[in-house]
C-alpha cells in the first residue's frame, strides 16, 4: 500500500523537473558561454598598426601592464554604441584600451581584399565623432589573432592581466552595466 | 513550356554557378578531401546557433574552414584539427560531446528510464499474476467459509433465545 502512494505522485515529480528545466532554457542565452581562453596566456602575433604598415605590434609591445582588449570594426553596428563609454573608461578610469581591428571582407582564398586607405579614412571619421578610446589599433587583417581568440565577431572585449594572462571575455558591447557587475570586479583586481 | 523549362534550367544553372564561384578549393588528395568534408561537418559555428561550419556562411565560418583547410595541408589529423578548434573556441565547437561529469546525463538518463520502465513493468506484471493465482482464492473461499460459520453461529443463538422464548410462553399459558 505504502509503495503504491510512491509512484502515485512520481508522474508529478517528473513533470515538476521537466518544467524546471525547460523553464530554465527558457531564460538561458545561448550564446553566452565561457571562453575557452580564459587563464590562458594571450597568443603569439605580429601584426600591423591600423595607421601605419611598417610600425609592428606583439605580445612583447601590448601586454606591458594590465590591458582591455576591443575587438571592433567601423562595419559593426554595436560597436558605435561601445565608443562613448570606452572613450569615458579609458578617459576617467584610466583603462589601457587597445583596439583589434577585425576586418569581415578581407579573403584572399577568395580573391576578396580589404582596401586598407578606405578602412582608414573610416575609422579615423568614425573615432572623431564617436570618440577614441584607443591607445592604438591592431590590424588584423586576415583575423589570425582573432581565430586564436576565439572571436566570433565584434565588438568582443578581453581583460588581460600584466602577466599576459586572459582574465576575462566579454561577447557585445561595453555598457555602464556590463562594466559595473563584470568586468569592472576584474579591472580593478589585475590593475592593482 | 519551352520558355518555363528554359527558364527553370537557367535558374538551377546560376543556383551551381553561385554555389562554386566561393568554396572552389584544390584539395591534395581523395583522403584529404573526404577528411575536410568530415571535419567541417562535424565542427560546429560558435556564431551561428545550430549549423556546422560546412553549412554557415559567417565569417567566423569561413574562417574556420580556411584554417582546416590549411593545417590538414600541414599534415595534421582529424583529431588535432578538432582539437586546435576547440582550444580557441571551447568544446562548443565540436557536435560530438566529450563523456564527463557534465555531460554524462546525455547517455545515463534515458538508460535510467528505460531501465526504470522495465523494473515498473515487471512489478505490474506480477501483481496482476498475484489476483489471478488460485492461493489467493482459496484465501477467499477460506474468509467466506469463516464468514459462514459466524453467520450459523449467530443464527444459532437467535434460536436459541427463540427456544426460551417461547418456553416463557408456554410457562405463561401454564
Amino acid at each position: 500500500m505504502t509503495k503504491k502512494i510512491n509512484f502515485r505522485f512520481l508522474p508529478l515529480v517528473v513533470f515538476v523537473l521537466l518544467l524546471g528545466f525547460l523553464l530554465k532554457g527558457l531564460f538561458s542565452d545561448p550564446s553566452e558561454r565561457d571562453s575557452a581562453l580564459i587563464g590562458k596566456s594571450f597568443p603569439q602575433f605580429e601584426l600591423p598598426d591600423l595607421n601605419s604598415n611598417n610600425k609592428m605590434h606583439t605580445p612583447e609591445t601590448l601586454l606591458t601592464e594590465p590591458v582591455l582588449v576591443n575587438v571592433w570594426g567601423t562595419w559593426c553596428t554595436t560597436c558605435k554604441y561601445e565608443l562613448p563609454f570606452l572613450t569615458k573608461l579609458a578617459n576617467e578610469y584610466d583603462v589601457k584600451i587597445v583596439g583589434l581591428y577585425y576586418d569581415q571582407n578581407h579573403a584572399p582564398e577568395f580573391g576578396e581584399y580589404a582596401d586598407i586607405p578606405t578602412i582608414r579614412v573610416e575609422v579615423k571619421e568614425m573615432l572623431a565623432r564617436l570618440g577614441n578610446p584607443y591607445q592604438y589599433n591592431i590590424l588584423d587583417l586576415d583575423r589570425s589573432l582573432s581565430l586564436d581568440l576565439g572571436v566570433t565577431g565584434a565588438p568582443e572585449s578581453f581583460l588581460i592581466d600584466a602577466n599576459g594572462i586572459v582574465r576575462m571575455h566579454h561577447m557585445g558591447d561595453v555598457n555602464e552595466r556590463i562594466w559595473r557587475e563584470k568586468l569592472a570586479p576584474v579591472w580593478n583586481e589585475i590593475s592593482q | 513550356m519551352n520558355k518555363f523549362v528554359i527558364t527553370i534550367g537557367l535558374l538551377l544553372l546560376s543556383n551551381i554557378a553561385q554555389a562554386t564561384t566561393e568554396d572552389q578549393i584544390s584539395f591534395k588528395s581523395e583522403q584529404q578531401k573526404q577528411l575536410y568534408l568530415e571535419l567541417t561537418a562535424e565542427l560546429r559555428c560558435p556564431k551561428c546557433q545550430n549549423q556546422n561550419i560546412a553549412d554557415s556562411n559567417a565569417v567566423v565560418a569561413k574562417d574556420m574552414r580556411v584554417k582546416t583547410k590549411q593545417l590538414l595541408d600541414e599534415g595534421q589529423n582529424k583529431q588535432q584539427v578538432i582539437d586546435y578548434m576547440i582550444n580557441r573556441y571551447g568544446q562548443f565547437a565540436h557536435y560530438q560531446p566529450p563523456f564527463n561529469v557534465a555531460t554524462s546525463m546525455l547517455w545515463l538518463l534515458p538508460i535510467g528510464f528505460i531501465l526504470f520502465a522495465g523494473f515498473v513493468q515487471v512489478k505490474r506484471s506480477k501483481s496482476k499474476q498475484q489476483v489471478d493465482e488460485p492461493t489467493n482464492l482459496s484465501d477467499l473461499d477460506d474468509e467466506l467459509a469463516q464468514l459462514l460459520v459466524s453467520d450459523s453461529n449467530n443464527k444459532i443463538d437467535t434460536s436459541a433465545s427463540n427456544n426460551a422464548k417461547t418456553e416463557a410462553n408456554v410457562k405463561d399459558i401454564k
